[in-house]
């Protein structure tokens, strides 16, 4: 039995930054002004109404604003009375008359506040949400909620059990795509909802100590492969999201529907569950259009999208839910260990690119087969890094979770003619010729074991000079291990003993954006039967390697994370490979020689260093 | 010159637009026409929505529905 749960959001922001920014051309800031307020919550109503009209239950995120008219708290009790909507509360939408005179601050992102002002503030939200409807929420959310706000709002709200926590890789991307000017740093977080860890809300919990509480899900359901290289406000489940990627001919938007039965197809890979959220304010729906688009666009494009969730319905095909209730359904069959796992494809460019998505307690990494299944993205969430955001912390504006390998930003395979880039990948070798399988496109298919998830490569053909080769690579991730296997095989070869090498290996550093952070203290380690060699990172081009290799090892004490391989046999060859300034980068692997039909099995495994 | 206003519709530039940078332009009344501050684009509407069509060309399946997954 597979299930395919939706929930729809709505909050009732009453200043929201699109339609105040055009009542204000040529005028002075007025956060009391009746006509935003009026279009707010007239765009609100709609909204609701279009949801109800196609049977879907909603949940009314009531922003700090939204509780100081009368209006739209009786809208929310209303719809909680008729359509049995749930009422929750947001810390979006907080900027007002009232917060301007209670904080003296124009500050607009719960997340980046200091701790001191983060407390206060969700006690008057949560407070002035009580006095409105004599009870407290259990949904709350924004486009961020660190953990440290998260654990506050538990400890001392403990009836809050689900949040809209994150938005999916909206980094530098973002950043870069606001004119930068939009300071969701918030990169390194999974697709779909989790529980989140006590110390990182980036971070599945490992077990029920390490459990913050709460489920979190992430702020829209975008697009895993357009978003990974592009804005996430282009791709994703929100109608205005997708018109302001312009991806529409003639006011019609398939692409949404698309994006939809892809999330409705990840049963497939999350024994048989899947999630759709779709969450929107009022401010893109204002009377004088957004994006290129007129109302009528815009309240199309909202009427199609709800319409498509609602026929779902009707079908049987999906299960709209409130917040809430969501989270007692995730909790009730998700344990701890299981991943969230995707093989994506591309809806968009017209390619049949691939992208495998896995995320646990220990790692999130992406697999592109483009790239002969190169690993091009992973975060080491088994360390767990407490990183603090806001005012008064070293992180400040950058809440995102860092990386090891980060192709996009750090180069991966392609580099301007020097140096290496962040990318896990393999060589295979042939009599002084060699080839990265990050030039051999292939596609793969997904797998279940007892509890093993398995992606399967299909075979890729190498031309050498004197023999051709098929190679097949397959990952394994066993639940609960913190390991990928990595197999290689040369399944066929045209010259039977012809003498093959496999190398398998891993470029990384580490950081959170595009800019390289500072190597010194990396410690790189080779460590055999009987020795074990070792360098501190110093930018000087060392490299060594090692026969019968048992482990080779990357320490990153920059953000705490044991990075090691090992191979299954002990006729292997451990190296590592120290970078340099304009290369700034370390290199681990392991490499064989074999022959047809023989294989390398590697281990990478991601680990807490301290 | 005339002052900067805001146009009917917020258009973007579609230049900075095809490096994915979301920059609203001004129009000049006088002179019919939307600019950039940022990457020196000047155009008529018609101009803007040439390239703007141009910008979703990327997307081959734009205008596909897609039900095999």
């Amino acid at each position: 039995m597979s299930e395919f749960y939706v929930t729809i959001i709505h909050r009732p922001e009453m200043v929201p930054e699109y339609i105040q920014k055009e009542a204000e051309q040529g005028k002075k800031e007025d956060l009391a002004r009746s006509t935003v307020l009026k279009e707010s919550l007239d765009i609100f109503r709609t909204q609701q109404q279009v949801a109800h009209e196609n049977g879907l239950r909603t949940t009314i995120q009531m922003t700090y604003a939204s509780l100081f008219n009368a209006q739209a708290v009786a809208i929310a009790k209303e719809h909680h009375e008729r359509y049995g909507d749930e009422i929750g509360s947001t810390f979006l939408g907080i900027q007002c008359k009232e917060f301007r005179e209670k904080f003296k601050s124009k500050e607009l992102a719960i997340w980046l506040f200091s701790m001191e002002d983060k407390k206060k503030i969700v006690d008057e939200v949560l407070g002035k949400f009580y006095v409105a409807f004599g009870f407290y929420p259990a949904a709350t959310g924004s486009y961020y909620m660190d953990a440290e706000l998260v654990n506050y709002i538990k400890e001392k709200y403990p009836m809050i059990k689900v949040a809209v926590a994150t938005c999916w890789e909206e980094g530098p991307k973002a950043y870069w795509n606001a004119n930068n000017s939009w300071y969701t740093l918030l990169d390194g977080g999974p697709w779909n909802p989790w529980i989140p860890s006590k110390r990182n809300i980036h971070c599945p919990a490992s077990d029920e100590s390490d459990d913050i509480g709460i489920v979190a899900i992430p702020h829209i359901s975008r697009d895993l492969m357009a978003v990974f290289d592009g804005p996430g406000s282009y791709y994703g489940t929100h109608p205005q999201n997708i018109l302001r990627g312009m991806v529409y001919e003639d006011h019609e938007i398939p692409y949404f529907k698309n994006l939809v039965d892809q999330y409705r197809s990840m049963v497939k890979y999350n024994r048989g569950y899947a999630y759709n959220m779709m969450y929107v304010g009022p401010g893109w729906m204002s009377n004088n259009g957004r994006w290129e688009a007129d109302y009528d666009t815009l309240l199309k494009s909202y009427k199609d999208g709800m319409a498509y969730y609602g026929q779902l319905k009707k079908e049987g095909k999906a299960k709209d839910v409130t917040m809430s209730e969501f989270a007692d359904i995730f909790r009730k069959d998700r344990p701890y260990t299981r991943p969230e796992c995707t093989l994506w494809k591309d809806i968009l460019y017209g390619s049949k690119r691939q992208q495998f998505w896995y995320a646990d307690p220990w790692m999130r990494f992406c697999l592109d087969m483009n790239q002969g299944g190169a690993m091009i993205d992973l975060r080491p969430y088994a360390a767990k890094l407490e990183r603090p955001c806001g005012v008064g912390t070293k992180a400040m504006q950058d809440a995102s979770y860092p990386f090891l390998v980060q192709s996009l930003y750090r180069a991966g395979y392609f580099t301007h003619y020097a140096g290496e880039g962040a990318v896990k990948s393999c060589k295979v070798s042939h009599a002084g010729e060699e080839v990265d399988l990050c030039t051999c496109r292939t596609l793969a298919s997904f797998s279940e074991q007892d509890d093993t998830r398995i992606v399967t490569l299909e075979p890729i053909t190498i031309e050498f000079a004197e023999s051709t080769i098929r190679v097949q690579s397959i990952f394994r991730i066993t639940e609960g291990t913190g390991e990928i296997e990595i197999i290689r095989k040369i399944i066929a070869a045209t010259d039977p003993d012809a003498d093959i090498t496999i190398d398998e290996y891993i470029t990384a550093c580490h950081g959170t954006t595009e800019y390289p952070e500072d190597l010194t203290g990396v410690r790189l380690t080779l460590a055999g039967p009987a020795t074990a060699e070792s360098i501190d990172y110093a930018y000087s081009c060392r490299e060594a390697q090692m026969d019968n290799i048992q482990l080779v090892e990357a320490c990153v004490p920059q953000v705490d994370t044991r990075l090691t391989m090992r191979a299954d046999t002990n006729g292997a060859v451990g190296y590592f490979r120290e970078g340099f300034a304009f290369s700034p980068m370390y290199t681990i692997g392991i490499k064989k020689v074999v022959r047809e039909k023989g294989e390398l099995r590697t281990w990478l495994k991601v680990e807490k260093a301290n | 010159m005339a002052q900067g206003r805001k146009g009917k519709l917020n258009y973007r530039c579609p230049r900075c637009l095809m490096r994915e940078i979301d920059m609203d332009m001004l129009y000049d009344r006088d002179n019919d026409e939307y600019y950039c501050l940022r990457c020196s684009f000047t155009g008529h509407e018609q101009e803007v929505l040439r390239l703007n069509a141009q910008f979703r060309e990327k997307y081959l399946d734009r205008t596909r529905r897609i039900t095999d997954f």
